[in-house]
């Protein structure tokens, strides 16, 4: 897990929020100007579930945590190897149109 | 303009052999017998699914025809699982408006004619696209706010066992519940899970159901005294808090402010419990405790019928069935019939003055706060 690894934010530059990228405009203040910004892909999970019938196209059990990055931005993402517990450290990436996470070797 | 519920018309909530219209119909006209069938000038309707996925559109004027009401003006509102607490607020701005003098609310669902994956699919459609991409679903969202929940408190999976059970208890003394056995925390515990730490047993069940309510103006047991809505983030990561729903504290305030009344009046709860272990999170972001302290009220009995502040003695949404266009507008009824002095078996045993009812509607997007009680001091 290398702390050089980054994944894109964006960041409005009206408000300076920083967030994960929408189709649309800061979700906090409407603005569109915003550009993108990269930070590291390590974070921290806060939450995480083990759906048994996950949403169509994916296979049961289906694990999605959500991971607390730098600036207090959060992301829900795939966790394939096992039902994190809070705390645990994970570096997120972009896959499509999804975000996986990979957990330090238990 | 004061505007006060003046019946109420519910009927069995769970597998039912009727359709929508049906349904939709038996609880408006147990409503309308109520008032002795005095004339309706407005009509509000809510339900989910009754376009798109289901293809019965005109559910409004279906449903006007079957009453008689076709004389009456009419509205259809949509909030997904919050549409029944939705279609309450409208009627009564509308009736507040001056320009109508009763108004006849039904909130309806069918939902046990379809499968358990095409109902996910559906619900999932109030969700963030971006988060259902992933694979969530609403169990699963909920799941991850119960997860936060439990962790930013320190506490364990129980509580959501400790919230079924006292769901599924009060649900068993009212006759219209989808449930009628109460459960042990061990079949909690041990039931099929759905999203862990939520199991079978945590989770709102599909069901059929209607509720009406007809709305009056002037004042009685059940006068509207104070109402507030609420929007939150519809993605959950861009949410400032994730251990209960920010949008039913901007409704309470709001409702609160209205009412001129503080959350130490409410002497009565319906809340929006489409997993157990949201109980908690309600009970907390309404101020009826402070945070993290949901659970002592569930361990000291101070949500029982005859505690504190009664919390859902219908059984609420994991015990009375979760039609989900129904539920919300049941919530606000069943304070009705609390502070009417009509809940029967589930009666908190006095006459409340205050009572609160709370909706939610997706993962709690966009939440409903609805104060009802007698006028005055």
């Amino acid at each position: 897990m290398t702390s050089s690894t980054t994944i894109e934010l964006t960041r409005c530059e009206a408000c300076h929020n920083r967030f994960l990228p929408t189709d649309g405009p800061c979700p906090k203040c409407g603005s569109a100007d915003c550009v993108p910004y990269p930070i590291s892909a390590v974070g921290r999970v806060l939450a995480a579930t083990e759906l048994h019938y996950p949403a169509s196209g994916w296979q049961a059990p289906h694990r999605l945590a959500l991971i607390e990055l730098t600036d207090a931005v959060r992301v829900l993402a795939i966790v394939e190897e096992r039902l994190p517990v809070p705390g645990a450290l994970v570096e997120v990436r972009r896959e499509g149109d999804v975000y996986k996470g990979r957990l330090e070797p238990a | 303009m004061t505007v006060h519920v003046a019946s109420v018309g519910m009927g069995r909530f769970g597998k039912r052999a009727e359709g929508l219209i049906a349904l939709g119909a038996e609880a408006a006209n147990l409503a309308l017998e109520g008032v002795g069938r005095k004339p309706v000038d407005l009509l509000v309707v809510g339900s989910m699914f009754a376009q798109g996925p289901h293809g019965r559109e005109a559910l409004l004027p279906r449903l006007a025809s079957v009453l008689g009401l076709e004389a009456a003006s009419g509205f259809r509102v949509d909030s997904s699982s919050g549409t029944g607490g939705m279609a309450f607020h409208a009627a009564v701005l509308a009736l507040e408006s001056g320009r109508f003098e009763r108004a006849l609310v039904i909130g309806a669902e069918k939902m046990t004619d379809r499968s358990t994956a095409e109902i996910t699919k559906d619900l999932a459609a109030s969700l963030h696209m971006s988060e259902v991409a992933a694979g969530a679903t609403m169990p699963g969202l909920a799941a991850i706010v119960t997860s936060r929940y439990i962790q930013r408190y320190g506490l364990s999976d129980q509580i959501c066992d400790i919230a079924t059970v006292h769901a599924r208890a009060m649900a068993a003394t009212n006759p219209n519940a989808h449930f009628q056995k109460a459960v042990t925390l061990e079949e909690a515990a041990k039931s099929k899970p759905v999203a862990l730490p939520l199991r079978l047993l945590h989770c709102s069940a599909i069901s059929d159901g209607a509720t009406a309510v007809v709305l009056e103006r002037g004042a009685g047991p059940a006068t509207v005294l104070g109402l507030g809505q609420g929007f939150d983030a519809l993605r959950i990561v861009d949410r400032e808090d994730l251990t209960g729903f920010a949008a039913t504290r901007v409704a309470a305030r709001r409702a609160y402010e209205s009412a001129h009344l503080t959350r130490k009046e409410v002497e009565v709860l319906e809340v929006h419990d489409a997993f157990s272990p949201f109980l908690l999170m309600h009970l907390e972001d309404l101020g009826i405790c402070g945070p993290g302290e949901g659970l002592e009220w569930f361990e000291k009995g101070w949500v029982g019928l005859s505690g504190r502040v009664p919390l859902n003695p219908s059984g609420g949404v994991v015990g009375r069935g979760h039609p989900v266009g129904a539920s919300g507008l049941a919530e606000v009824a069943e304070v009705a019939l609390q502070l009417r002095g009509e809940a029967g078996g589930h009666s908190i045993g006095k006459l409340p003055k205050v009572g609160l009812a709370q909706t939610i509607s997706g993962i709690g997007s966009h939440n409903f706060v609805t104060i009802l009680g007698k006028e005055g001091p």
